[in-house]
């Protein structure tokens, strides 16, 4: 067993699919070399999997002090328990001050079985992160309600765990100075996967999708029923761009649940954002950035959303929308400036 | 077989309490798996006990029984304490071969719980199951699909299995449900009925907490178009062609 | 005195309205276009318990009694009040087949009305008096094994929607010379007639009987022969007008939530209509009429559940509150000014379904002569 290194560490668990990191551990990667700016710690990534040396070289410049590679066939596949032993493993050797996963569907999972083995704290959907010089991280979320922020910290226990969505942080530059690479105990007792996997299909990535899309057009509460949603693909579609949602329409049945446009759903960089009946909420603000304008129509004056915008069109947009439809497809007299 | 189920159900005092959305689909998925091979179906909630009436529609639904774990001392916990609470009633409960939740509740949409109480179980969990089944030989056959794709899972009981909204639709609750669900047991538990220590529950038992609620930095307030909607809806339109964003 | 709603009466609210927000707004703009009842609700409605809501559990109904029923047709009528007004009548053949029948036809037919297999009729207005129940001429002659039946019976809900009929007809002179039977639409000589074309209440539907020399057995007589009368009277008064009270209350509920909607969203002179004194008078004048109409409606049921004397009770139950229903709904749509007057907002269908309620079982003409007896007595 390793001794305790006196630096103080930061770890992110480098997520990778089929050899390929996940966007969100380069986002992670970046944003823990800015808190580790201190002097003393360390940026570690956890690379689990198999044959994933060509893995670790994608990771070199990325801002990691050290690369942890765990490589053993039965890594292959994220199984539950297999890659659960190898971190707890590691982050019992090691004992790094904090632990950074993607908010993905592996990373919450791993990290909260994680957090519950080592007795400790887990920030869910973080939206920021902060390092005081005595090492203790503050989580900020967006606190139920949609108005306020919450800090949250985790005093006594460690390590401090944290996960983050993808989208939330920015990418950060690639030329870092390279990391050591270091091999750790990947060795996993019989087969301690906690289920057998009989078959894998992965989600195509649509082109036209949110995350890509540089007109996003969301639809809140306030489009009031199924069968007007499609004013809103409506709007969309005439601008060239994809609809999304808040979470009051997927929780009331009127579009599926990967159109979630927020903290605990998919974040967007549009050029330009319509909210069409979105209250304005934190939770979804949070996953909207880098606009060029956000626009939002609204019914009442008094919504939080037109505080977070450049423009706000305050009426029903039951006549707003379909005169702005009809404003936009109407050929332009006279020719362009 | 028994089959044990949990709702995990976050409820505040502030809104009108129903039950967790997707806990229903949980609370189907269950009752359709006794339906086809037999077995017991419990609802497992941890809240206020005023919250019982709106916990009891679990009954009406297709559950044998409801289990309600109330104690003031629960209060303020965290998801690591309040998976501790729900995984020590689980125990106390006796074998189960399946806990089913929703992956995640509307309010503060953590979606650790689930796999929490599968770690304090020491149990396997699968997460985002929107099929789930029972072989021939006694296996649970489970699909989930997240967002970086989707796989088809075998695995054991006893396990943790949490599903979205994607797994079934629930039934109605008919009026012969309602008069059935009123026969059915009901059992409040509190701290002192569970192994578990005090240190472990509600502030106390959190290892995270929350050091102060505070308020975004607003930016000043939106350029607010003025008229008619047709004619906000014109303004906006030049501003967007200008900007060159008609028709991408 | 206990004013509050059991446990179960309110899981049974939860479940009826859950099923009606889902199940009912599909089918709305088809009914109100064709006057037609969606069968293909039937099932569901059977499934749901609501068909039986008032057989005894033995006959494959829920038995959960008046006032559920109450409450039942309430969260149906919030949706569509059309449908609880199909309902209604369909519980009163319910009522007095349960009520009147022998062993044998309650097994025949009580589980068929239950099922989902037909909705059921109670027919006792013709042409010449509906207010005027002892002005009844359908005959009915006993002839061998058989009643012969003639006659036509109109404004009969459910006239063309249904297979199994309580009808009234004469087999002698004066008030102990009316009998009830049951008729079953594929019996020799049972017909319908004309549909009527209505203002509102539509999908529900209601049209005309008619009776050609139909042979009926003489096992179907209901209730005894010169029983008829009462049959029909404490059917309607009782069973009748505690539904249409039900009815009204669903539009009441409707009437009121819409109102307050548009008021909410409606802005003028820069806030909503909703912080105009004039407009808070009138939501405050439609709530007044929805909570004593929920009492009145409420308590009606309960003296029925409680085997107590409800004549007068049910009696103006169901006429304040189908008044109320209409004037309140009135508010409504002028609440929403011109739009109250367009088909595409649903205040004019509330508006256009309470009149509809006014006539239905019982005029408000002789509901009042009914109560004044109360008054005098």
């Amino acid at each position: 067993m390793a001794n305790r290194q006196p630096e103080s560490r930061i770890w992110i668990f480098a997520e990778q699919r089929s050899g390929q990191p996940a966007d969100v551990v380069f986002e992670l990667l970046g944003k823990a070399r800015l808190l580790a700016a201190a002097p003393g710690w360390k940026v570690g990534a956890l690379l689990i999997g198999h044959n994933v040396s060509g893995t670790a070289a994608l990771l070199e410049n990325r801002g990691a002090d050290e690369i942890l590679v765990a490589d053993n066939p039965g890594l292959e596949d994220y199984r539950g328990g297999n890659y659960l032993a190898v971190v707890d493993r590691a982050v019992r050797n090691y004992q790094p001050d904090v632990v950074l996963f993607g908010a993905t569907a592996m990373g919450v999972d791993l990290a909260s079985r994680l957090a519950a083995r080592l007795r400790t704290g887990l920030s869910a959907h973080c939206i920021d992160l902060e390092l005081n010089e005595k090492g203790e991280l503050a989580a900020v979320i967006p606190w139920p309600g949609g108005d306020f922020l919450g800090r949250i910290v985790c005093p006594r226990h460690r390590p401090q765990m944290a996960t983050v969505s993808p989208g939330i942080f920015d990418v950060p530059r690639s030329d870092f100075p390279e990391a050591e690479v270091l091999t750790i105990d990947g060795a996993l007792n019989s087969d301690r996967g906690f289920y057998r996997i009989l078959e894998k299909k992965p989600e195509e990535r649509k082109p036209g999708d949110l995350e890509n899309a540089r007109v996003v057009v969301v639809g809140g509460y306030g489009i009031g029923a199924r069968e007007n949603w499609a004013l809103v693909e409506e709007l969309a579609s005439v601008l060239g761009g994809v609809a999304g949602a808040t979470r009051p329409p997927v929780d009331e049945g009127w579009v599926n649940a990967d159109l979630m446009v927020g903290q605990s759903g998919r974040t967007v960089h549009p050029r330009l954002y319509i909210g069409v009946g979105v209250s304005g909420h934190l939770h979804h603000l949070v996953g909207v950035k880098g606009t060029e304008l956000k626009v939002a129509v609204n019914q009442d004056t008094r919504a939080a959303i037109f505080d977070h915008c450049d423009l706000g069109l305050a009426g029903d947009y039951r006549e707003i929308i379909p005169a702005l439809i009809a404003a936009l497809k109407e050929p332009r007299a006279g020719g362009d400036l | 077989m028994t089959i044990d189920r949990e709702t995990g159900t976050m409820i505040r005092r502030d809104v009108p309490s129903v039950i967790n959305p997707l806990d229903r689909h949980a609370l189907e998925a269950s009752v359709r798996i006794r339906e086809r091979h037999g077995g017991r179906v419990t609802a497992l909630s941890m809240a206020p006990d005023d919250v019982l009436p709106v916990l009891k529609e679990s009954l009406a639904r297709g559950a044998d029984r409801l289990v309600l774990l109330s104690d003031r001392r629960f209060a303020g916990g965290d998801t690591l304490a309040t998976a501790c609470v729900i995984a020590a009633a689980v125990g106390h409960l006796g074998t189960f071969d399946l806990v089913m939740c929703g992956d995640e509740t509307t309010d503060s949409g953590t979606a650790q719980v689930s796999a929490q109480i599968a770690e304090f179980l020491d149990v396997p969990n699968i997460m985002h199951v929107d099929d789930c089944g029972v072989s021939p030989d006694g296996d649970l056959r489970l699909h989930s699909r997240n967002e970086e794709g989707a796989f088809t899972a075998e695995g054991q009981t006893p396990m943790v299995v949490s599903v979205t909204a994607d797994i079934n639709e629930p039934r109605y609750v008919t009026l012969m449900d309602v008069l059935d669900s009123e026969g059915k047991e009901v059992l409040i538990l509190s701290a002192d009925d569970l192994p578990l220590e005090e240190s472990w529950i509600g502030l106390e038992g959190s290892p995270t907490r929350v050091l102060e609620l505070f308020e975004p930095e607003r930016k000043s307030r939106a350029e607010m178009l003025s008229g008619t909607p047709a004619e906000q809806a014109a303004v906006l339109a030049d501003r967007l062609r200008r900007l060159g964003f008609r028709n991408g | 005195m206990d004013f509050t709603l059991s446990e179960r009466d309110r899981m049974l609210q939860k479940s009826i309205r859950e099923f009606a927000e889902k199940e009912l707004p599909p089918r709305m703009d088809r009914m109100e276009e064709t006057g037609e009842f969606p069968l293909d609700l039937l099932e569901g409605l059977a499934k749901m318990g609501i068909l039986g809501v008032i057989t005894p559990r033995e006959y494959g109904g829920s038995g959960l009694g008046h006032l559920a029923r109450v409450l039942v047709l309430e969260q149906l009528g919030r949706i569509c009040p059309a449908i609880p007004m199909s309902l209604e009548v369909h519980h009163m053949c319910v009522y007095g087949i349960n009520t009147w029948g022998t062993e044998e036809q309650k097994k025949k037919y009580l589980p068929a009305l239950a099922d989902g297999k037909t909705l059921g009729v109670f027919a006792v207005t013709e042409p010449g008096g509906g207010s005027d129940v002892g002005g009844t001429q359908t005959t009915a002659r006993l002839d061998g094994n058989d009643y012969v039946l003639n006659g036509r019976k109109c404004f009969i809900t459910n006239a063309h929607v249904s297979d199994i009929w309580v009808v009234a007809a004469m087999t002698g002179e004066g008030r102990k010379g009316m009998s009830a039977f049951i008729v079953e639409k594929d019996f020799p000589g049972a017909g319908t007639g004309h549909v009527e074309d209505k203002l509102g209440l539509r999908g529900a539907n209601t049209g005309e009987l008619v009776l050609q020399d139909c042979r009926v057995p003489k096992e179907n007589l209901l209730g005894g022969e010169g029983n008829g009368m009462s049959v029909a009277l404490e059917t309607i008064v009782k069973c009748g007008r505690t539904g249409m009270a039900s009815v009204g209350l669903g539009i009441l509920n409707a009437v009121l939530e819409e109102a307050v909607k548009f008021a909410n969203e409606r802005v003028l002179y820069g806030k909503p209509i909703s912080r105009l004194q004039a407009i808070q008078f009138y939501l405050s004048d439609i709530y007044s009429d929805l909570e004593i109409a929920r009492l009145l409606a409420y308590r009606a049921g309960w003296l029925l559940d409680n085997e107590l004397p409800a004549d007068a009770e049910a009696t103006l139950a169901k006429q304040w509150i189908c008044e109320a229903a209409a004037r309140s709904a009135r508010k409504a749509v002028e609440i929403h000014g011109s739009y109250g007057i367009l088909k595409e907002y649903p205040v004019q269908r509330l508006l256009r379904d309470a009149l509809v309620t006014v006539p239905a079982g019982g005029t408000a003409e002789i509901a009042k002569v009914v109560l004044s007896r109360q008054a005098m007595s």
